[in-house]
């Protein structure tokens, strides 16, 4: 039927060049300068091809924050998930199609919000004598402090627990919505069956479900790496080291400490790197 | 089993309390003159004052940084719409083999790292002399929007009926005003909630923008952050009313947003 147009050339072709180009640039220039010895202070520099590398692999805040990346990323996409399904399902139970409605407008709020906001909004209820979460905890005990923000074993926590305020609830939106879409037929035969509620869920209609899933968990793991500004602002990766993660770290190494661009770059590639590699294996089995 | 439908709608409860109140109690405390903001039991009951909120106003660096904010994001996102929505008609259209491999390497831009981009852009911009201007920030914006707003439209362009294309090239319209007058207006719907998405995306971008930006050209999240850097001993009501000003354009778009998540859902079920 459609004839032949010069439309996908010219609609398509400038797009994608501008794309290569403004993504292309500076992925090759990050190499480029991971090779050389630049810093903020001083204009000369010159090549020292893997020396930064080699460095990488002897620094030891450098393998804590490879190690405080995987710990937030487990973290959050798990907890993402759990939060997800269970308030999912619970929607999908008990609420009747109005409040259905209402909870999907508030659990999209604070996905909304701009990570800086959602990292001030906890880390003053968070604060341990003013803060309106640690207010309970207060009370209950009689004013005894507690301070998540500023302990090595909870740090952590606390900060991931505000990413999963943000992508769980939403996520939980989503989770309903995919278990709206269903055939009502199986549901039917398995409570025909005396299937438990929870039954049905876990063996019926959670494995349906079973490819839009791991497609959620898979955008979830690729927007955990975007854990800066909530790291930035609430910990600024203390206590110590315990919430630094790799891009927090490349930062402070190419901006706040030492102005050391090539070697927060060096980092940067290999990060780059190594989600490039996971999640295009990743992409490529959810697609087939 | 009617006690498991109440624990469960206490819980449902409980989250959406958690969903909204942090937010709602940071507005409230946006009102508080200090004395009411730090007491170790939390207040209620105060007399509001609007001085936070017309502090935040009148200072410069955060008028600055909302006009920043607003210029750069609108350019982003208009450039992310006249480049990225005819190319997400075309590959949902006219498909060939290269359609799968377009859409994975607009995915993949998602898979970088901001800092792996932020990095060498600032030496970049800075040698051409653009580093801390507006066109440096909605050039670097331009990638998040293009791609995003790709990303998102090409589904919604397939979900436009072919009938009705294929009957206005029967009538004689031409490729280009089948998706100008049919694509475009049938899709519109879900195409406005990918491009306020998109919006919504880049105003809340904060890495990139902390590092192309030193004085001239800092964003509304940035000016937003140093407020708090000055320690402690700034006013906490002034942080919460500039945290309240940053969260507000984003949640403007709430309603297109869940109507958008609405309008995806549906197409699945048919």
């Amino acid at each position: 039927m459609r004839r032949r147009s010069s439309l996908p050339v010219t609609f398509v072709v400038p797009t994608l060049a501008i794309l290569l180009v403004l993504s292309m640039v500076p992925t090759l220039y990050a190499i480029v300068i991971a090779l050389q010895n630049r810093e903020l202070s001083s204009a000369g520099y010159s090549w020292v091809w893997f020396a930064n590398f080699v460095d990488l692999f002897l620094d030891r805040r450098f393998l804590n924050a490879v190690w405080v990346s995987v710990k937030w990323e487990i973290v959050t996409v798990v907890a993402t998930m759990v939060v997800a399904i269970g308030l999912g399902v619970l929607m999908f139970e008990v609420a009747s199609p109005r409040l259905r409605n209402l909870y999907c407008l508030l659990f999209i709020i604070p996905v909304l919000l701009p990570r800086v906001s959602a990292a001030f909004v906890w880390k003053f209820a968070y604060h341990p004598l003013y803060g309106i979460a640690t207010y309970p905890y207060r009370l209950l005990t009689g004013g005894l402090i507690f301070d998540p923000l500023s302990k090595p074993g909870s740090a952590l926590f606390a900060v991931a627990s505000v990413d999963v305020w943000q992508w769980g609830l939403f996520f939980a939106v989503i989770v309903l919505k995919l278990l709206e879409t269903l055939p009502p037929q199986p549901i039917e035969a398995a409570r025909l069956d005396h299937a438990r509620r929870w039954q049905i869920h876990a063996y019926v209609t959670l494995p349906m479900l079973k490819a839009p899933l791991i497609s959620l968990m898979f955008v979830k793991m690729i927007e955990s790496l975007r854990s800066f500004d909530l790291i930035y602002v609430m910990t600024r990766g203390g206590p110590g080291v315990a919430t630094e993660t790799l891009d927090m770290y490349a930062f402070s190494q190419g901006f706040i400490e030492s102005g050391k661009v090539s070697y927060a770059s060096a980092m940067a590639v290999l990060m780059m790197i190594a989600t490039v590699i996971t999640f295009t294996m990743l992409w490529k089995r959810v697609q087939a | 089993m009617r006690t498991g439908r109440l624990i469960g709608q206490a819980v449902l409860a409980v989250a959406g309390f958690v969903a909204v109140f942090p937010l709602l109690w940071t507005a409230l405390n946006s009102l508080k003159n200090n004395v009411d903001i730090i007491t170790r039991v939390p207040r209620v009951v105060f007399t509001p004052t609007l001085a936070n909120i017309s502090y935040i106003l009148g200072r410069d660096s955060v008028l600055t940084g909302l006009y920043n904010s607003v210029v750069a994001c609108g350019c982003a996102v208009l450039i992310g719409v006249v480049l990225g929505l005819p190319a997400a008609y075309a590959v949902a259209r006219y498909p060939n083999r290269w359609a799968g491999d377009i859409q994975f390497f607009v995915l993949s831009l998602r898979f970088l790292p901001p800092v792996a981009v932020a990095i060498p852009l600032m030496v970049i911009w800075l040698q051409i002399g653009l580093y801390d201007t507006l066109p440096a920030l909605i050039v670097t914006y331009s990638l998040l929007t293009i791609s995003v707003i790709m990303w998102l439209a090409i589904p919604a362009f397939q979900a436009v009926p072919k009938e009705i294309e294929e009957a206005a090239f029967v009538d004689g319209y031409g490729a280009y005003s089948v998706f100008w007058r049919i694509a475009l207006p049938v899709a519109a719907r879900s195409l406005a909630g990918a491009v306020a998405f998109s919006f919504v995306l880049v105003w809340n971008e904060f890495l990139i923008a902390l590092m192309l930006s030193s004085s001239n050209a800092k964003t509304l999240p940035i000016v937003a952050s140093e407020l708090s850097q000055q320690g402690m001993n700034v006013p906490w009501g002034i942080l919460n009313a500039s945290v309240v000003l940053l969260s507000l354009p984003p949640l403007l778009f709430l309603g297109v947003l869940s109507g958008f998540l609405n309008s995806v859902f549906r197409q699945k079920k048919t």
